[in-house]
């Protein structure tokens, strides 16, 4: 008997120790947060969309910031600018057009990175409304929108830059949601952007009250700027023009005068009254672009032609005008270093100390809506009216007729203008390559000659005939997919052209 | 805090419900009982000898101690209990009182000390979970006893493990004092994890692991020395087990093999005192002959010139300049410093361990103290360690037994500031330019007591060049450790050799506190660099606590042919971590060394980090063995797993074992032959999982960014969640045979085995990036590590006078890929890269295979880099031109000038790239093993060797390639004087060019086969016969002396044969870099007992 009670009181402490056993291995981590404790408030929402912008200045996982992406992307190809002495060897392919897939800047992980971030908000943000009884209808889909934009924006940079890429608008949460995906086409993407945007337009606010959070925020206005640029790309010319029309009829943006005030207002300063969307560089976060453009260091200079054969030289007046967007604004032409990031007055004497380089990126300007207007609303026949917008733009920057004047009555005339005034308007403002391209494209390639005209400057004379041979095949335009892609999704088929 | 509370509570509760439930005797009545103790000889009176009242378990009830005339009073509860006394030097008397109430006692002097607490006229294998004849044993392990090692010059019991223990495979990472040792047990099972075994002491397993994610500011695994840091003085054996039936029982943490380790244990007796001594010295023989000043500064220019077409312009590079008009730079550069020298100097070290013995019938004990002082061959590297350790054995009654030891270790730790991993002090001594001074000039010409240390010169900065005197002597980097080990453990027999329980608690306080600090001097960059007066601490506290309840089950059959016995263990393991780390910069003085001091902390690398992990298993085994007739014996074992790394889906795990021997010298037919003691087969299978390195993983965490926006701060989801990370497991397969003959004086054992691991981990696992992620960690394929084992034991000679015994052991391991993951990477190493070569992962083939490219020596003049085709005519262009050999066309297009290397042409093409790799070689041992024959005379003096041996391996001279490179202005060694200079040298030594050609691609001018046999050790140890003791008054007297790394027979050139492949992934090959073979160690050493 007294064994039978020892055996069943041993048993007895063997299960219970068992059972509270199982729950003493489930371990949290003490410092950190994890997922199941994220989503309760409204702070950890806007916490969130604080991370989807700060993910925008810089990568946590080694890689570029965006902002460089988007130079050499926009500008790399182009006659804006030169290599400089410390090119990496993979700069200097993107002026050759001599783009391998195992170029680094093919690689396009850092925007994934905010497309997953955005993806992530999209997913779990809703739920926040059952935790947080203060936290509004409204602020989600505020804070959802912003999030659908900066997805369109990045998506919008993918299909402009390799064509077709693979799209994911679900959140990488587990190691469940990491199968291979095959490539979407980039029409279909910029289909999803554009009925993703229409969707999100209410849930924006038109301000929020504070004038550097407009221009550092997703605003109403942003993302009709986007859309106007995606249909554009999409050669929807009425929808294009309403879009910026909303922008030009809210009255709340204007063109910063000319002089000294452009380079001050619109670059160093930043913020300014014409900006619709920048990233908020800040002395605790600053760009990449010092090193990059500093003399001594440099790996891009502007093109040398660009005084000449772009700003173009006053030879008629006497008191000659000068560009403001040339010297002191967009370059200092002594040692073709491109100011807008790294100088710090418009007399191209002083430059920003290493520690101040905090330039903004500037996705949207003013400006930039309006020559978006003039291009759609040109191409639905009002050349006139799109003459009288360019003329406001050239007009503000005090610009120099030197290379033939405007011809208002014709379409391809003002085409090929409105192209070259964004030239001189958006100098490194990384859109020169795809306003070409999407000039170049317009009615399935009718203009190709844009690019081939540009790759006679930008290429060396001793590539240029390789690099025609290149850009004739239209596949060529867009970049390759990174080697690292392919090896790792075995669903992603390498661009035409690099096969 | 609560879920703790709740778990010890559950584990009292487990521990103690049994004994609670023995009701004690009450009431009962109080009689006295008086008596006198003499000596049964002298008829003494005897002073204080214990007199205790003792129940039918052996427990005591009261006790008493005899006064001063031999009398005892002591007031008893039961008339039926025992009187027990005992007094040291007596033997023990036990009588029934039997309602006696005065008792005289006679006591009889005992005849020796005999009655060591572990009988040993039959060894047990263990596994730490239950004992088991070894005879009987159905497990692959291996034991080695401590005596055999003793006489070796080691800081730890990995250090002479080494090269003793078949399939045992033990490397250092470097031989500075305290450096840690890899131990591997049967190869690499896993292609992620570090592969160390679990080293289990006295039965509870002991931490060696620290968080990964500790040490930020100079990551490396090898300095902590204290992880391992049992005394060898306190070691009475290890065993190693080895098939995975064995570690199976031991759970996730033994998936790499269980390195089981016995301390020292207090027996009945007058107390002993032994006192062990040893001393060393340790030289380190000549590296590779390296340029003087004069060699080296007529090389550079040189080299520049064939690069460059100018000559070197020693106006501007005046490190080359020799002009004594030049005051500074000619007395700063024109020097011949041997820079080895001038960090090397002899190591020593002494170890002191006192330790005592002894006990009564009742409580047993052994205490030691040690202590270590160890100073490397490196200036600045030390390493002093404290050490204690107290076991104390104590018997409540016959059914409970107390068993407790606590041990504190104390080292103190020097090391150089830069790790072997990141460039370490001698790396750079090899290549540093011998013009350069040691100390700087000033423009007089006067030595100054400065080292010279310019911020940059034509070599290079820091950290790639730097002075090594200034930075081996003026950089810290001090190692702190403290460790303290209480353990608890009760015995109690619930039924007498029927049930059993055991319970086991054992803390672990391991607290490691480093600081470092690196002052301008060493560095010489500018002050506003961070890398100046850089100031580090870093504490890491560790707390583990461990538990293990079991119960054995030995039922008493009737028949004798039937045995069997059944073990129930459960096992607990809580290790918390906490770590906080420091580091600053430009402190202002480099006499302020502490981070705490106002400096600069801005940049990222300084920073401060502190964080908290914890980690928790559970683990519950059921093992039962049966025997039948003594001839088939069989073992099967279950056991579940438990591990806070993994998420819901997978935190547990079933592991079974199965093992079975069968004795076929037992067999009938078999008795004929009189000479076999035992013949015996065994074969096992086992499964063991094993969890992931890192904690937390199955949570999707979330991280703030290191910046804000908009002064806001932004929060992203840092990783994700592992739902899909499952257990590795491996699944062991062993067949060995056991023999022995002549009455154990021919033994040996076999050994086949794979072990192939299924869900292997891979930590990183790249993944495509529109996932927004780069890598993951990941279940991602199958690999097998197989091989066999040898090892014989012989008496050839057993006369009276003289022994000889010669044992041996030889294995061979191999990896190969059974299936992988298609995202892992299939292959490493680009050939067209100089000094690179390919690897491949191929499925089916073992690891270790290289291929590269044939190297025919130089090209001696012009005529001879025109490319030849197949039928040995030159190749001609389109025009009828020839043409000149090239380099990797088109990428490359390097034409092959006269002084370069030539390679040879596979294909014929006049080309040489991708195409034109051959297979070179395999790094994987065919053989490898050790030997030690042994000659005893007349039991006091022995001699004992030991060789260990590595047959049929490649390995690839990466000392030959970076010493005669001549690719930039590093030093080289005296070889390049053989070096090609103008059109028609005949030589094998390529031209000199800076930064240019092609001249040391990977190819077989370095691969060689590095088979060797090493005479690792020899030991004449005097023990004095016992008449020359008792003069003494002693109880042994032993002295020895040692010599180690006496000399290799290798056809290899470089400098040490015994390179391991580094890393555990299928690309891994062997590389060596050591510049100077193993220093030679001589060891003196004295043993006393009192």
């Amino acid at each position: 008997m007294n064994k039978v009670i020892k055996y069943s009181l041993l048993l007895l402490a063997i299960t219970t120790s068992l059972v509270s056993c199982t729950k003493w291995i489930d371990l949290k981590p003490n410092d950190g947060i994890i997922r199941e404790e994220f989503w309760q408030t409204k702070e950890q929402v806007q916490a969130a969309v604080n991370g989807i912008y700060s993910s925008m200045l810089g990568s946590t996982s080694g890689d570029l910031a965006l902002p460089e992406y988007f130079f050499i992307w926009g500008e790399g190809r182009t006659d804006m600018v030169t290599p400089g002495f410390k090119a990496s060897p993979q700069e200097y392919e993107f002026v050759n057009v001599n783009i391998q897939p195992n170029n680094n800047y093919t690689n396009w992980r850092a925007l994934y990175q905010t497309i997953n971030y955005c993806n992530t908000l999209i997913e779990l943000a809703p739920a926040v409304l059952k935790n947080d009884n203060t936290f509004t209808k409204a602020q989600l889909d505020q804070a959802v929108a912003e999030a659908t934009t900066i997805r369109s924006l990045m998506y919008f940079y993918l299909v402009r830059t390799f064509r077709d890429v693979p799209m994911k608008l679900t959140a990488t949460i587990s190691d469940e949601n990491i199968q291979p995906i095959p490539k979407t086409s980039g029409d279909s993407i910029l289909t999803q952007m554009v009925s993703d945007l229409k969707a999100s337009e209410a849930g924006l606010p038109y301000t929020y009250g504070n004038a550097n959070t407009d221009k550092g925020r997703v605003t109403r206005f942003t993302l009709n700027a986007l859309l106007a640029d995606i249909y554009l790309w999409q050669e929807k010319y009425a929808e294009s023009a309403t879009e910026c029309d909303k922008i030009i009829a809210s009255n709340r943006y204007g063109l910063v005068g000319g002089n000294n005030n452009l380079f001050n207002a619109l670059y160093y300063q930043g913020n300014s009254s014409e900006s619709i969307f920048e990233l908020q560089y800040d002395a605790n976060k600053l760009n990449p672009f010092y090193y990059m453009h500093l003399a001594s260091t440099r790996r891009w200079g502007a093109s040398a032609r660009l005084m000449d054969e772009v700003f173009g030289v006053d030879l008629v007046n006497a008191i000659p005008k000068v560009d403001a967007r040339g010297d002191g604004c967009s370059l200092r032409p002594s040692d073709l270093t491109i100011w807008k990031y790294v100088g710090a007055n418009s007399y191209g004497n002083s430059m920003r100390a290493p520690d101040q380089s905090f330039a903004h990126w500037i996705f949207y300007r003013y400006a930039d809506v309006l020559l978006m207007k003039a291009e759609a609303i040109n191409q639905t026949g009002k050349s006139l009216e799109a003459s009288r917008l360019v003329k406001t733009i050239r007009d503000r920057a005090n610009a120099v007729d030197f290379n033939g004047t405007m011809d208002s009555t014709s379409k391809s005339g003002m085409e090929d203008y409105i192209l070259q005034e964004r030239q001189r308007e958006f100098a490194f403002e990384g859109k020169r390559w795809y306003d070409v391209l999407r000039n170049a494209k317009r009615n399935n390639y009718a203009k190709v000659s844009y690019i081939l005209n540009m790759a006679s400057i930008s290429v060396p004379s001793d590539r240029q005939q390789v690099a025609f041979n290149k850009l004739r095949d239209k596949n060529s335009h867009y970049l390759p997919i990174y080697l690292y892609e392919l090896q790792t999704n075995n669903l992603l088929v390498q661009n035409p052209f690099y096969k | 805090m609560f879920k703790y509370i709740k778990y010890i509570v559950c584990f009292t509760l487990l521990g103690f419900s049994v004994p609670s439930i023995q009701a004690q005797d009450a009431g009962a009545p109080k009689i006295i009982i008086r008596g006198k103790i003499t000596d049964k000889k002298t008829k003494a009176a005897v002073q204080g000898a214990s007199v205790t009242e003792v129940d039918a378990d052996g427990r005591i009830i009261k006790g008493t101690a005899s006064d001063i005339e031999g009398n005892y009073v002591l007031r008893v509860t039961s008339l039926k209990n025992n009187l027990n006394v005992s007094y040291i030097g007596f033997k023990s008397l036990s009588q029934k009182i039997d309602g006696k109430t005065t008792i005289n006692i006679l006591l009889e002097e005992a005849a020796t000390d005999a009655g060591d607490v572990v009988v040993t006229s039959s060894r047990n294998t263990d596994n730490g979970m239950m004992g088991v004849k070894e005879r009987n044993s159905t497990i692959s392990a291996s034991r080695i006893n401590a005596k055999d090692i003793e006489e070796m010059q080691a800081a730890s019991i990995d250090q002479a493990l080494q090269g003793r223990l078949s399939g045992v495979d033990i490397t250092a990472n470097s031989g500075d004092p305290g450096a840690a040792m890899n131990i591997r047990i049967r190869g690499i099972s896993s292609i992620s994890s570090t592969g160390t075994p679990l080293i289990v002491v006295d039965g509870m397993p002991y931490e060696t692991q620290i968080p990964s994610d500790f040490n930020f500011g100079t990551a490396d695994e090898q300095g902590y020395a204290q992880l391992l840091n049992v005394s060898p003085a306190d070691i009475k054996d290890i065993t190693v087990l080895k098939d995975a039936a064995a570690t199976a029982v031991w759970g996730s943490r033994a998936a790499n093999g269980v390195l089981l380790i016995t301390t020292k244990r207090g027996s009945v007796g007058k107390p002993s005192i032994n006192y062990t001594f040893k001393t060393s010295a340790s030289y380190l023989p000549d590296p590779i002959p390296l340029l003087n000043g004069n060699q080296y500064s007529t090389l550079m220019p040189e080299a520049y010139m064939n690069r460059t077409g100018t000559p070197l312009n020693t106006q501007q590079v005046r490190e080359f300049n020799y002009d004594p008009n030049d005051p500074y730079w000619f007395n700063n550069y024109s020097n011949n410093t041997n820079w080895i020298k001038e960090i090397s100097r002899t190591g020593n070290l002494q170890d002191h361990t006192v330790s005592m013995t002894g006990g009564g019938e009742k409580a047993r004990y052994f205490a030691s103290v040690g202590y270590f002082d160890q100073t490397g061959t490196t200036v600045g590297t030390d390493l002093k360690r404290m050490n204690t350790r107290i076991n104390l054995d104590y018997v409540i009654s016959d059914r409970i037994k107390i068993f407790t030891s606590i041990a504190y270790t104390n080292t103190n730790q020097n090391r150089n500031y830069l790790s072997t991993s990141d460039g370490a002090i001698r790396g750079v001594a090899y290549i540093k330019m011998p013009n350069m001074s040691v100390f700087e000039y000033d423009e007089q010409g006067n030595v100054s007591p400065n080292y010279f240390s310019p911020a940059a010169n034509i070599q290079g900065t820091y950290s790639r060049i730097y002075n090594p005197v200034a930075m081996a002597n003026q950089a810290k980097y001090n190692v702190l450790g403290e460790r303290v080990v209480p353990r608890f453990q009760m015995n109690y027999d619930i039924v007498k050799n029927v049930l059993k329980a055991t319970f086991d608690v054992q803390f672990d306080i391991n607290n490691t506190k480093n600081k470092s600090f690196l002052p301008q001097i060493a560095t010489g960059r500018p002050s506003t660099e961070t890398v100046v007066n850089r100031a580090y601490d870093g504490d890491i506290d560790l707390f583990n606590v461990a538990t293990k309840a079991s119960l054995a089950y030995t039922p008493v059959i009737k028949n004798e042919k039937h045995k069997f016995f059944s073990s129930l263990i459960f096992m607990t393991n809580d290790l918390k971590a906490v770590n906080q780390e420091l580091m600053t910069s430009n402190t202002a003085s480099s006499l302020l060394v502490d981070p705490s001091i106002a400096s600069r902390t801005q940049n990222q690398e300084l920073q401060a980090v502190s964080s908290v992990s914890q980690t928790r298993s559970l683990g519950a085994l059921a093992v039962a063995q049966y025997e039948y007739n003594d001839k088939y014996i069989f073992n099967a074992g279950l056991r579940g797993d438990g591990n806070s790394r993994f998420g819901p889906n997978y935190k547990y795990g079933l592991f079974p074992s199965v093992s079975f021997r069968w004795r076929l010298s037992g067999e009938n037919f078999m008795q004929k032959y009189k000479n076999i003691d035992d013949l015996s087969f065994r074969a096992s299978y086992g499964e063991s999982g094993e969890a992931p390195r890192y904690d937390y993983t199955f949570y999707n965490n979330y991280a703030t960014f290191p910046w804000s926006y908009l002064g806001q701060s932004g929060v992203f989801p840092s990783s994700m969640e592992l739902k899909n990370l499952r257990w590795q497991t491996i699944h062991g397969t062993n067949i060995g045979a056991n023999l022995s003959m002549f009455k154990g004086r021919f033994r040996m054992d076999v050994e086949m085995y794979r072990n192939r691991t299924t869900d292997l981990y891979f930590n990183g696992l790249q993944i495509a990036s529109f996932t927004g992620y780069s890598s993951v960690n990941m279940n991602v394929g199958t690999m097998d590590n197989q091989g066999w084992e040898v090892a014989v034991w012989t008496t050839p000679i057993k006369t009276k006078n003289w022994t000889v015994q010669f044992d041996f052991n030889v294995s061979k391991n191999e990896n190969v890929i059974r299936e992988i993951s298609p995202f892992y990477p299939n292959s490493k190493g680009d050939v067209t890269q100089l000094g690179q070569y390919l690897r491949l992962l191929q499925i089916d083939n073992p690891f270790g295979s290289f291929y590269g490219y044939k190297y025919k020596g130089v090209y001696p003049d012009k005529a001879s880099t025109i490319a030849t085709g197949a039928n040995g005519k030159p190749i001609v262009g389109p025009n009828g031109q020839t043409v000149q050999m090239r380099y990797n066309y088109p990428n490359v297009d390097y034409q092959f000038q006269p002084g370069d290397a030539q390679y040879e042409d596979i294909n014929h093409d006049g080309n040489i790239n991708y195409m034109d790799v051959v297979y070179l070689g395999n790094s994987n041992p065919k053989l490898s093993g050790g030997f030690g024959p042994s000659v005893t005379f007349k039991n006091k003096l022995k001699i004992s060797t030991f060789f260990n041996f590595r047959l049929g391996y490649d390995i690839v001279n990466g000392t030959e390639m970076n010493t005669t490179a001549m690719y930039n202005f590093d030093n080289q060694s005296t070889a390049t004087l053989s070096r090609w200079r103008k059109e028609g040298d005949i030589t094998n030594m390529p031209r000199a060019v800076i930064g240019g050609g092609y001249n040391w691609l990977g190819s077989d001018r370095y691969v060689e086969d590095a088979s060797f046999v090493r005479f690792r050790s020899i030991t004449a140890r005097y023990t004095f016969d016992n008449a020359f003791l008792k003069r003494m008054k002693m109880k042994t007297l032993s002295a020895y002396i040692s010599a180690e790394n006496i000399f290799t027979l290798t056809n290899y050139k470089g400098q040490d044969p015994e390179v391991s492949a580094t890393g555990s992934d299928p690309f891994r090959m062997a590389y060596d870099y050591s510049m100077t073979p193993p220093s030679k160690n001589f060891i003196l050493g004295v043993v006393v007992g009192f």
